[in-house]
């Protein structure tokens, strides 16, 4: 299974800061898709994701146990 | 050293060497809104040689719940915020050399200012297109930049070292959509000072030449809902990058890519500028608009004329700023009516 984290906005569109679920073996971009389409989500092709705390490309494989983190670039200044 | 930095030069991560090279330093602050007023205070206090600061709007009722160099004088005159923050700044640190530039943060505008020399860029900006410009900026001259950026209670920052760190570029392939954050839940102060105090700090670091220190983690966070993130980002950096990697082509200081019209962030307002630059006659124009029956208010840098509806500003490098719509088309309309 995977813990899956949501900060700023996407967070209020999901409802929950994390969500547990199993995403192993996904690639990020996949993940990504599945949650756009379930908890009908904003464009998420430039959420910039952590894995393990640690940046992440789109074409990442998740592992089981894998902490994912999904952190929208804002440009409020 | 004079009296007025020594808590600083007693700081040991700064000392009497830090605080000389601070004073020798040229930092290029583009925009003046929060984090833009926030950054310059901090660093005309701090003793920082030059600051350089950036901005095309001026100052409006809303900008003072977080916006700490502006007052309520300022909103009543109209005042741009560049030459509002230039007054302020040098108000607090006579010894800092303080230049204002009233307009857009152009390719060829930063280029020219970092051939000059800049040692530091902040960004302050409220949009993707300009910090992907300033990004390309900082790639070419081997600037070191500090991201910033927020958004209701949620706040981002990360430093930018030409040949070391990733870049921006990296980090988003493209240029996120602006709907995703610009009409969500409005601002708070705290937010805006938290990316304030991690911008400085680094840009502090960067002053005093202490590169050991600077933090090599993209940090973000949400004071109300207490979430924090730190993310590595050594795996960030990619090669293919056009903006730092083996074949890079700078694509944000192409002149083709620059849209002639925005959408300001959260303000029901679309700027239009000129394809040609040059100088408006604001007085001129104020009395033919006035004798058309126009209401019609200004100040040395802008006019604001009453559109029944629409309210137009129009500053003296041709920039006009619509309020009242987010239609690019209607704004348009409205200003080729006046503008032609």
């Amino acid at each position: 299974m995977n813990k899956v984290l949501f900060f700023a906005h996407l967070r209020d569109a999901v409802g929950e800061e994390s969500l547990t679920l199993d995403a192993g073996g996904k690639t990020v971009a996949e993940l990504k898709a599945d949650l756009a389409a379930s908890y009908n989500l904003p464009k998420m092709d430039t959420v910039m994701t952590a894995i393990n705390e640690e940046f992440a490309s789109n074409d990442e494989v998740i592992q089981d146990g894998d902490e994912i983190a999904f952190i929208p670039p804002v440009s409020g200044g | 050293m004079n009296e007025r930095y020594s808590r600083q030069i007693l700081f040991p991560g700064i000392g009497q060497d830090g605080q000389e090279k601070i004073r020798h330093k040229h930092v290029l602050i583009i925009g003046a809104g929060a984090l833009g007023s926030g950054n310059a205070e901090v660093l005309a206090r701090a003793g920082a040689g030059k600051i350089t600061i950036i901005d095309r709007d001026y100052v409006d009722a809303s900008n003072l719940q977080r916006q700490q160099l502006y007052t309520e004088a300022d909103v009543a005159e109209k005042m741009p915020k560049a030459a509002a923050a230039e007054k302020r700044l040098r108000a607090i640190n006579s010894d800092v050399s303080i230049r204002s530039i009233i307009g857009d943060a152009t390719a060829e505008m930063l280029e020219e200012l970092a051939r000059d020399g800049v040692d530091v860029m902040i960004d302050a900006t409220d949009n993707f297109e300009t910090r992907m410009m300033m990004n390309d900026v900082a790639q070419k001259y081997k600037i070191p930049w500090i991201y910033g950026a927020c958004v209701g209670s949620f706040g981002m920052s990360f430093s930018i070292i030409p040949e070391k760190t990733p870049c921006l570029n990296c980090l988003l392939r493209s240029i996120p959509l602006q709907g995703m954050t610009c009409d969500t839940g409005g601002i708070i102060a705290p937010a805006v000072q938290m990316v304030i105090a991690h911008q400085t700090a680094e840009a502090l670091k960067m002053l005093a030449e202490d590169w050991e220190a600077i933090r090599t983690t993209f940090v973000s966070f949400d004071l109300w809902r207490n979430q924090y993130a730190s993310l590595k980002m050594s795996k960030a950096k990619f090669a293919g990058c056009l903006s730092c990697g083996e074949e890079r082509t700078y694509p944000y200081l192409d002149q083709e890519n620059w849209t002639k019209t925005s959408v300001l962030c959260g303000r029901d307002t679309v700027q239009i500028r000129p394809s040609t630059s040059g100088e408006v006659s604001l007085e001129q124009l104020a009395g033919q608009l006035s004798s058309l029956g126009y209401a019609v208010k200004g100040n040395p840098y802008l006019i604001s004329v009453d559109m029944g509806g629409q309210r137009m500003v129009i500053f003296q490098d041709g920039r006009a700023l619509i309020h009242g719509t987010k239609d690019i088309t209607q704004a348009k309309s409205i200003y080729q009516r006046i503008l032609g």
